[in-house]
């Protein structure tokens, strides 16, 4: 009976799931093709970095899926896997790849004002040492904590540029929510991973228009 | 905002450039192209070296042994390409 009850409810998520990331993660790498060209003509630092997020966000998304698929499957089909295994992949893979992601992003809009030497090195340490920390400590709130501490600093540190200048961004705003529905996006890996289905597919939608919104934007401009 | 300014006329440095060799018939002796971009000899030289290493132009020889400046396609590329690139960066506030 709980077998069945599990089967019933878990199924459709996992549907949801897998057609959301399957969007998100296309939409991601194509941010990323579209924007070789203009970057291999300019070695542009802030076209660099742009692109790199997509590409480190898109791997983010896809490991997400596959910890929680590893979630489904041992929910829906008492399939055993070793615990570290799913933590290598939501703590480890997860954490990493979305940590460079969101440093990239903030660097890709700040890099004029703030110079740094080996900005790729830094990024990789601060990646390394959250997912470590995540990975050994387990606690998946401390992912999302630290996730949302780099968020914070975006938001500081775009808020002082965009008061500097007086003008609202809207691409502040898109990138704002874009981080938002990843913080959203990591709790269903958490320990109460699941929100009602209505309220996750209706995140789901909108994050994808966001990312949706950004891509038509790049596709202006790389014709 | 120095530094702003730089970048967007290192683009616009490499733009010019590239747009006066193309006006030439796409041949030109690095003398006059020196004069026509308005840069000091030094910063020529450097953007040049830049343009030649990563392949936007090319010198040729003539059968006299003179230097001709000569674009590529990936020079052609960047002319083509110039203001998509420029709307990109002020789009995503790059």
């Amino acid at each position: 009976m709980d077998y069945m009850l599990a089967h019933h409810l878990i199924d459709p998520r996992l549907v949801v799931e897998l057609g959301y990331t399957i969007i998100v993660v296309s939409l991601c790498f194509m941010i990323f093709f579209k924007t070789r060209e203009i970057y291999d003509l300019t070695a542009h630092k802030g076209i660099k970095y742009f692109r790199i997020t997509f590409l480190f966000f898109g791997l983010a998304y896809f490991f997400r899926f596959l910890s929680l698929l590893f979630i489904l499957m041992k929910i829906t089909f008492d399939i055993y896997l070793p615990s570290h295994i799913f933590k290598i992949f939501s703590m480890a893979f997860v954490g990493y790849f979305s940590t460079m992601a969101i440093l990239s992003l903030t660097y890709s809009t700040i890099w004029k004002k703030l110079q740094i030497k080996h900005p790729l090195l830094l990024f990789n340490a601060i990646a390394i040492l959250i997912s470590c920390i995540a990975f050994i400590s387990m606690p998946h709130s401390l992912l999302i904590l630290s996730q949302a501490v780099l968020l914070s600093f975006t938001i500081i540190m775009a808020a002082y540029r965009y008061n500097k200048s007086r003008k609202t961004s809207q691409l502040f705003i898109l990138y704002i929510l874009f981080f938002l529905f990843w913080i959203v996006n990591l709790f269903i890996l958490g320990p109460k991973r699941f929100l009602p289905i209505e309220i996750q597919i209706a995140f789901q939608i909108v994050s994808i228009v966001v990312i949706r919104v950004i891509y038509h934007k790049v596709t202006k401009w790389t014709k | 905002m120095d530094k702003i300014r730089r970048r967007r006329d290192r683009l616009e440095v490499v733009y010019d450039i590239l747009k006066i060799i193309r006006q030439h018939h796409n041949s030109i002796k690095p003398t006059p192209l020196l004069r026509y971009s308005n840069l000091s000899s030094q910063s020529f030289s450097e953007y040049l070296s830049e343009l030649l290493e990563k392949g936007f132009v090319k010198e040729i020889t003539d059968e006299k042994g003179k230097k001709f400046l000569t674009l590529t396609d990936k020079g052609f590329r960047y002319l083509e390409k110039y203001k998509l690139i420029l709307g990109f960066i002020e789009e995503f506030e790059l």
